[in-house]
């Protein structure tokens, strides 16, 4: 079913998300081992999408933290409906708006600040550093979302309809060009 | 480097620059769990910062305890405000002796409610008293919308949960006094600088802010801007639909559904669609949801070997999204061992009366035919079996007619032949097709998904005209 272009036999959705919905059950009972499972499986997906939603990585760093203390404090209240993807990217965006309001304006921010960061974090390799400057300076804001989703989280484009509120039509165009543009620009920086 | 590659590469880039703030976030949710508190509940710590004009929100939050409040507190001359919310909103402010200082309209509405009355220096039982039959009489609480909110907000958590008890046990009284069925949530209210902030920018009162807040972090798929415009009945209706269990919030009554088509009813749309029968269902699931600005009933079962979700117009009853798929858990009954396979055979009958064709086709026909029973429904090798065709016939169209007719739409069966056509290809080689009715700035959308021999196609059709509006082809990945 489903409309994901990833067809890697690997990656098995359904399989995640039951495990996902396990280390919640654990996190709802207090269980701060399920709570470091939880982050090491899902801290990219929540980074990133923070990263592409904010562009400034202190404060997307800010709601990585929080976002983790919001799960442990809701927990309780989760109710499994197989998407617990789902609803943690979407607190993660709920507390994505709240940074944006609070700063008032989208254009205030500065935004490069993310790549010094970039730079002086040792994991990050010179092919990923040309990588993320691609998709943080040559997409736009919904095609970097909507990559970083597809990607990172593993959401199928329904689902990336749901949580953006856009049409499933416009994430797929959107996802394509966004894809088409990365290409290219790697291609140019002899990556490819 | 193809799609799968490029997307490994974005994965590991993006894995690669994430800051370790685990340390950070196992500390600070041990902190929380130490002082029994929850994040939300901080805001109690910076209990009445709404009424420190002037200090900013982000130094008092710093500040976290309640000692300088008190300092505040014990000369401020509002003891307590209590806010009622209907869909008017009202907030009334009071002293220690709980006489009526100030009472605030919220909205326009609060306004027709309130008119000229003066309520100054009245007791608080009275005031209350006057705006909820005013509230009867205007008819802003009626059959359809029985529900009222109201909110305490003292800085004694003692004296708000007292008072909070008390309100919500005289307004039930004189609801039933009145001969009204009525639905009484009651909370206290717990401010901070972000709830007050909330509160003014959508001019709603600071209790519906808090309710709305509560309702977010139990179903984070809400965002506080959509539930805003509900009233307390539909807010109220979305919480005991979904079970939600609201902290500090109780609940007298049970909030009105009348102006929607009830859950039964969205069960018999959603079932002779599917062609379905309530007994053959393994897994039934029904929630009254909101998207988009509409209410609708979210139904998810499983029915022999398939999965289906559907979403349903409360108010129409108009399928808006219907989706179906392989049950890869489904394990076919074996006739030999199991006799109720059999058995269920009438009760799928009855559950399509105007059927006279097509039973061969639908899914379970499949499972209760001997030759064909070693193999489980999911082995669809063969295209078209997952796909929507099985329920042609099996008597949705009357009902699909008769729910499109809310927006004088086109069906969705003529809706997929005009996208079939136009695609050059036969309804029998269609797989993985889903569908969703959508209404775009008043526009009624059919947005239609299929897969095709290699190919995946998306369509959106005008469903008051059926013009194709946009057509995609692309290989399927």
């Amino acid at each position: 079913m489903g409309f994901s272009l990833i067809s890697s036999d690997d990656w098995k959705p359904e399989q995640h998300a039951a495990d996902l919905d396990g280390l919640l059950a654990g996190i709802a009972k207090g269980d701060s081992q399920s709570l470091a499972a939880l982050y090491h499986s899902t801290s990219a997906a929540i980074y990133a999408f923070a990263l592409s939603v904010l562009k400034n990585a202190q404060d997307a760093e800010d709601v990585l933290h929080d976002c983790y203390l919001n799960i442990y404090s809701a927990a309780s209240g989760y109710r499994s409906l197989g998407k617990p993807m789902a609803w943690i990217l979407t607190i993660t965006r709920n507390l994505c708006l709240l940074k944006l309001r609070e700063r008032g304006k989208r254009s205030d921010l500065p935004t490069e600040d993310w790549e010094p960061y970039l730079e002086s974090r040792e994991t990050v390799t010179p092919e990923d550093r040309i990588l993320l400057r691609a998709c943080m300076n040559h997409l736009s804001d919904e095609e970097r979302q909507i990559l970083v989703l597809h990607a990172v989280a593993g959401f199928k484009h329904r689902e990336i309809a749901e949580l953006t509120g856009l049409s499933l039509t416009a994430v797929l165009s959107k996802y394509s060009r966004g894809l088409k543009k990365l290409k290219q620009y790697m291609e140019q920086e002899g990556t490819l | 480097m193809n799609t799968a590659e490029t997307d490994q590469k974005i994965k590991e880039a993006f894995s690669h620059a994430v800051p370790d703030v685990l340390n950070l976030v196992l500390s600070d949710c041990k902190t929380q769990k130490g002082s029994d508190m929850k994040m939300k509940d901080m805001g109690k710590k910076s209990l009445r910062i709404r009424q420190l004009a002037g200090i900013a929100a982000a130094f008092v939050l710093l500040i976290g305890g309640t000692a300088g409040f008190r300092f505040y507190q014990a000369n401020y001359k509002v003891a307590s405000t209590v806010s009622l919310d209907v869909n008017p909103s009202i907030e009334i402010l009071v002293n220690k002796k709980e006489r009526v200082i100030e009472v605030n309209a919220r909205n326009q509405d609060a306004q027709a409610v309130i008119g000229d009355m003066d309520f100054q220096g009245s007791s608080l039982d009275v005031t209350l008293n006057a705006l909820i039959g005013s509230m009867l009489r205007n008819g802003y609480l009626n059959e359809i919308a029985n529900s009222i909110l109201i909110s305490v907000d003292n800085q004694d958590p003692v004296k708000s949960a007292e008072l909070q008890t008390r309100l919500a046990d005289e307004i039930n009284n004189l609801l039933q006094s009145n001969s009204f069925n009525g639905a009484v949530l009651s909370q206290s209210i717990s401010t901070d600088a972000h709830l007050k902030d909330l509160a003014d920018s959508y001019g709603i009162t600071l209790g519906k802010a808090q309710l709305i807040q509560q309702i977010i972090t139990q179903n984070a798929f809400y965002s506080f801007e959509d539930l805003v415009p509900l009233s307390i009945n539909e807010l109220n209706l979305l919480s005991e639909s979904g079970n939600l269990n609201l902290n500090n919030v109780n609940s007298l009554g049970t909030a009105s559904d009348k102006a929607y088509i009830g859950e039964e009813k969205a069960w018999d749309i959603a079932l002779t669609h599917a062609g379905a029968a309530k007994s053959d269902l393994t897994k039934q699931k029904i929630e009254l949801d909101y998207e988009d600005g509409l209410m609708i009933y979210e139904l998810e079962f499983k029915c022999l070997g398939f999965e289906y979700d559907y979403e349903i117009d409360a108010v129409s009853g108009l399928i808006l999204k219907q989706e179906k798929d392989q049950d890869d858990d489904y394990i076919p009954p074996n006739p030999d061992t199991n006799p109720a396979a059999g058995s269920s055979q009438p009760s799928n009958e009855t559950s399509a009366p105007d059927t006279n064709a097509g039973q061969t086709e639908q899914p379970p026909a499949q499972t209760q035919d001997p030759v064909q029973t070693e193999q489980p429904p999911a082995n669809t090798q063969q295209p078209g079996v997952g796909g929507w065709h099985h329920n042609e016939h099996n008597g949705h169209h009357g009902n699909l007619h008769h729910s499109a007719s809310y927006c004088n739409c086109i069906s969705e069966s003529s809706a997929r032949g005009i996208a079939f056509t136009h695609a050059c290809i036969s309804e029998g080689s269609v797989y993985d097709y889903e569908w969703e009715l959508d209404e775009d700035d008043g526009v009624w959308i059919y947005e239609m998904e299929f897969k095709c021999d290699g190919y995946e196609y998306e369509y959106e059709i005008d469903a008051a005209t059926g013009t194709i509006l946009k057509n995609e082809k692309d290989y399927d990945d």
